[in-house]
């Protein structure tokens, strides 16, 4: 059982599923479940068995090395699991729409090149991997067709130009280092030149930074979330993006090093306080923009880039707690923000909009669901006893005690921002009145409860006892010479400040049970439908009365000059006048024969010319 | 361990009956202020166990669930709070973990009066979450201001570093700080010039419109709890804590009664007016503080 032939089900599995589907969908669909179940079995096999297999493949010359160690085999089980949990939440989602054998080709092949990626061990299987999970992302992404065409190809452009300094910055180390070996350039790049590491650190950063998304490279983020088909967001924002964050890690800690990432350049001025600013910037405007959205999904990617904005904090900020914090909130953010797209995307599915304005009420509809979002809501604010907790906590700790409050302040302020989208999305779909259209409404399919329930139970598991993801992220922390922290089950003990789940969930737990005795000691209530008690008893007409529409104006009137998407702007500016530049220079094609005969007499003329001249032939 | 099992009985105990002491008392003061006799000081309590026996209104299972979690909440929070030397909890993450369990009461709150469907409840939870971010953003550069100045998250820790030298409200960077906070005070006590969210003649007190009964008697604890919270908070982080509780109380109340004359005085601000004010002098003085502990740290 090797690395090899986890690559061989993932990529063969999807090529299998698309060929099935011709013969019977039902086929089709249990075996895509079954494939993508058997790679999350197997990739949590491989647990605690780092191993190296090299292949010759005479590929250039190259070694092709596939590797597992703690890290790749962290980012491989959320690839893993996001992927599965997507796959069986697709099985409804997609039932009766067009061309679901190719949706579910790609969906597979997307999670099987994550896995590559992870797993590659040398720079061109990387590459490789690459470029297949970014055009495959293109093709679902613009799945739905309209709208989603433009966001497609919004990505895509600007994946490839990502993809263009990767493969700059990949010919340079070859042409420097003469090997592409992740192990062996670590070597050789700390002999390097501090203005060549700063030239490579710089092209891989954008590459990574495009598909992270961390300002001023987030651009394509909100438009290719909100209209990729809600299973596909799920894994978009989940973990497709985190193999940025994923590259950042490979770059920073293993390519670079510690040592030589935190003493480029000094002061503020330094790479890594500049990519934390950066990270800062990501955190509190996108938090802010979310705020304005009123499409569900909208808003959820606007929070992605901010969240993703405390990971890339966490990872740059370069010591241990921070590192664990980043890399945890990494894990966490796959589980909440899946889990959300998942809820949204099966609101989405019953109502056939996600429109902020005009749903509401669902609750009693959907309980299952409306608990689920609870419950991820919290993990996205960061309440004790969800994931997201710990890590916030912990990038927090570090930063306030390192002295960097400012970095502090943005990354909480972030936090409060996050509660005021948060509560507006639950309160907009869940709660409040439920519109007359949706009386009769069905629950929503088990396919799609399973999956959200699965994380909403991993969520709150992991909040309480948070040290078994931390074992992990301890065991990625010393491969990279970081030492080793204090960690028992429920939080991590160290001089400078103690984290202790326990005790918080028997707090809460106890004082629960005693306001809930007392709530039944109290006398009975009625159930009482809204109307009757806002009204009392009088008829009222049976429109919207319920606030939900602008809920944040009179902030959204203060804040909204000031939040333009300027960087898009400047993006948009750009393509603008290359397309004006492209369009002149179309103007030679004039398609008259004439012309081109005058070019070519012209271009005769002027090779004569050059050479009675200056003689050089 | 004996103790520790006592300390964790009683915080809570005091904390309710400050709390409810603190209500009966601003009725009391605001009374006096309007040349009225005033209700009695125990007058919440009597009104409590009324509601208790009365009847009641309930819109789902939310409805329920988050009254019931929102005063658990409050109650766990009194748990990590030091007062005198009571502190049950203390080891258990610092003014961090205090930080965000404050934030469960107001969100299960606010999930209950959201299946509520009142228009009232709506528009003043909207208010009450801008006013929060209004307020929270000089109070967190204060926090932080104060966790960089002791190099600590612990609240325990910072209270024992006061008690061996100044109150921080008079030590030097931090006055500033100091003087941020008193100035927020009423907006995160939620009085006048701040009662957007409850504006009982605007919006019939917003939230609390269609509690009633045993809900109404909850939801009056939880405030209690919080007006305890916010102002022992302020107390253990800016007068220094105290040895015994009966000085803490002391502390606690003069404050108290300090932020219910700008209560009493002043008329309500609109929610952008809030905000601007908010986030005018209290965050520039905050700000200014940070940057001072920040130098006097280097």
């Amino acid at each position: 059982m090797s690395l090899e032939i986890l690559l061989i089900i993932a990529f063969g599995g999807a090529l299998l599923t698309y060929l099935l589907g011709k013969l019977s969908s039902r086929v089709r669909d249990s075996f895509a479940v079954v494939v993508s179940l058997a790679m999350a079995a197997f990739v949590a096999y491989l647990y605690g068995k780092p191993m190296e297999k090299t292949f010759y493949l005479g590929f250039l010359g190259l070694d092709l090395v596939l590797r597992l160690n703690m890290l790749s085999w962290f980012f491989a089980i959320t690839i893993a699991v996001i992927g599965a949990l997507s796959v069986i939440f697709s099985l409804s989602y997609i039932r009766g729409k067009e061309k679901t054998d190719f949706y579910f080709f790609m969906m597979l092949l997307v999670n099987a090149a994550m896995l590559g990626i992870v797993l590659a061990g040398d720079l061109v299987c990387f590459y490789i991997f690459w470029e297949i999970m970014s055009w495959s992302a293109f093709l679902l992404i613009s799945y739905n067709k309209g709208p989603a065409l433009a966001a497609g190809m919004k990505y895509i452009i600007m994946s490839v130009i990502g993809s263009m300094c990767f493969l700059f910055a990949i010919l340079s180390l070859y042409v420097s280092f003469d090997t592409l070996h992740i192990s062996r350039i670590a070597p050789e790049i700390a002999s390097a030149s501090s203005g060549y590491v700063l030239f490579i650190l710089i092209l891989l950063c954008i590459a990574f930074g495009i598909k992270n998304a961390i300002l001023p490279f987030h651009t394509w983020l909100p438009d290719a979330h909100s209209e990729a088909p809600a299973p596909f967001s799920a894994v978009l924002s989940g973990i497709l993006i985190k193999m940025g964050t994923y590259g950042f890690l490979l770059l920073l800690y293993v390519i670079v090093g510690l040592k030589l990432f935190l003493g480029l350049g000094r002061g503020l001025l330094s790479f890594h306080s500049v990519l934390c600013f950066l990270g800062v910037l990501t955190i509190i405007i996108p938090t802010f923009i979310a705020m304005l959205q009123d499409d569900a999904k909208r808003l959820l990617a606007w929070s992605t880039v901010g969240q993703a904005g405390y990971i890339i904090l966490g990872i740059s900020f370069g010591t241990s707690l921070a590192l664990a914090g980043g890399i945890f909130h990494f894990f966490n953010h796959a589980l909440f923000k899946a889990l959300l797209f998942f809820a949204i995307g099966a609101v989405e599915f019953r109502t056939r909009t996600r429109d902020l304005n005009s749903l509401g009420g669902l609750a009693e509809k959907m309980p299952i669901l409306f608990m689920t979002t609870f419950v991820g809501i919290f993990a996205l604010i960061g309440v004790p006893l969800t994931c997201g907790f710990v890590s916030k906590w912990l990038i927090y700790k570090t930063l306030i005690l390192e002295g960097s409050p400012f970095l502090a302040f943005f990354a909480l302020v972030g936090t409060w921002g996050t509660i005021l989208y948060s509560y507006k999305l639950i309160h907009n779909v869940f709660l409040g009145q439920l519109p007359e259209r949706y009386k009769d409404i069905q629950k929503s399919p088990f396919s799609m409860q399973f999956p959200v329930i699965i994380l909403s139970l991993i969520i709150v598991l992991f909040g309480i006892l948070p040290g078994i993801p931390l074992k992990v992220i301890n065991a990625i922390g010393i491969s990279f010479g970081f030492e080793s922290l204090n960690i028992s089950l429920w939080g991590i003990t160290s001089e400078t400040g103690t984290l202790n789940t326990i005790n918080i969930l028997s707090g809460l737990l106890v004082a629960g049970v005693i306001v809930w005795l007392l709530f039944r000691l109290g006398a009975r209530s009625l159930s009482v439908p809204q109307e009757d008690s806002y009204a009392a008893g009088t008829h009222i007409p049976k429109d919207k009365y319920h606030y939900t529409t602008e809920f944040y104006n009179p902030l959204v009137i203060m804040i909204k000059p000031y939040l333009r998407d300027v960087i898009d702007e400047v993006y948009y500016g750009v393509a603008a006048s290359l397309r004006r530049v492209s369009d002149r220079v179309r103007r030679i094609y004039h398609g008259d024969i004439g012309y081109y005969v005058t070019y070519i007499i012209l271009f005769l003329a002027l090779l004569i010319f050059i050479q009675l001249k200056w003689k050089p032939w | 361990m004996v103790i520790k099992v006592i300390q964790i009985i009683i915080s809570p105990v005091l904390a309710l009956i400050v709390g409810v002491l603190f209500l009966g008392l601003a009725r009391k003061i605001m009374a006096r202020f309007h040349w009225r006799y005033g209700p009695p000081l125990i007058q919440p309590v009597i009104d409590m166990i009324r509601l208790f026996y009365q009847k009641s209104v309930s819109h789902g299972s939310m409805f329920d669930l988050g009254i019931i979690l929102s005063l658990a909440g409050s109650i766990v929070v009194v748990l990590f709070l030091p007062f005198g030397k009571i502190c049950p909890l203390s080891s258990s993450g610092g003014l961090l973990v205090i930080l965000y369990i404050m934030l469960i009461a107001p969100l299960s709150l606010a999930l209950s009066g959201g299946q509520g469907a009142n228009p009232n409840i709506s528009i003043g939870i909207s208010r009450k979450l801008i006013l929060s971010l209004g307020y929270e953003v000089p109070l967190l550069l204060v926090l932080l201001s104060v966790m960089t100045h002791y190099k600590t998250i612990s609240i325990v820790a910072v209270v024992n570093a006061q008690q061996s030298t100044d109150w921080a409200l008079i030590s030097f960077p931090l006055f500033l700080s100091g003087i941020s906070y008193f100035l927020i005070l009423p907006a995160i006590l939620g009085i006048r010039p701040f009662d957007v969210s409850s504006a009982p003649q605007e919006i019939s007190s917003g939230l609390m419109v269609e509690y009633g009964g045993k809900y109404l008697a909850l939801a009056t604890i939880e405030h209690a709890f919080v007006l305890f919270i916010n102002v022992a908070l302020f107390v253990n982080l800016f007068l220094g804590g105290a040895a015994n509780p009966i000085t803490f109380f002391v502390k606690m109340l003069v404050v108290f009664v300090l932020g219910l004359f700008v209560n009493a005085v002043f008329p309500r601000f609109r929610i952008e007016q809030a905000i601007k004010y908010l986030w005018k002098w209290p965050t520039l003085l905050a700000f200014l503080g940070l940057i001072m502990t920040l130098i006097v740290r280097r």
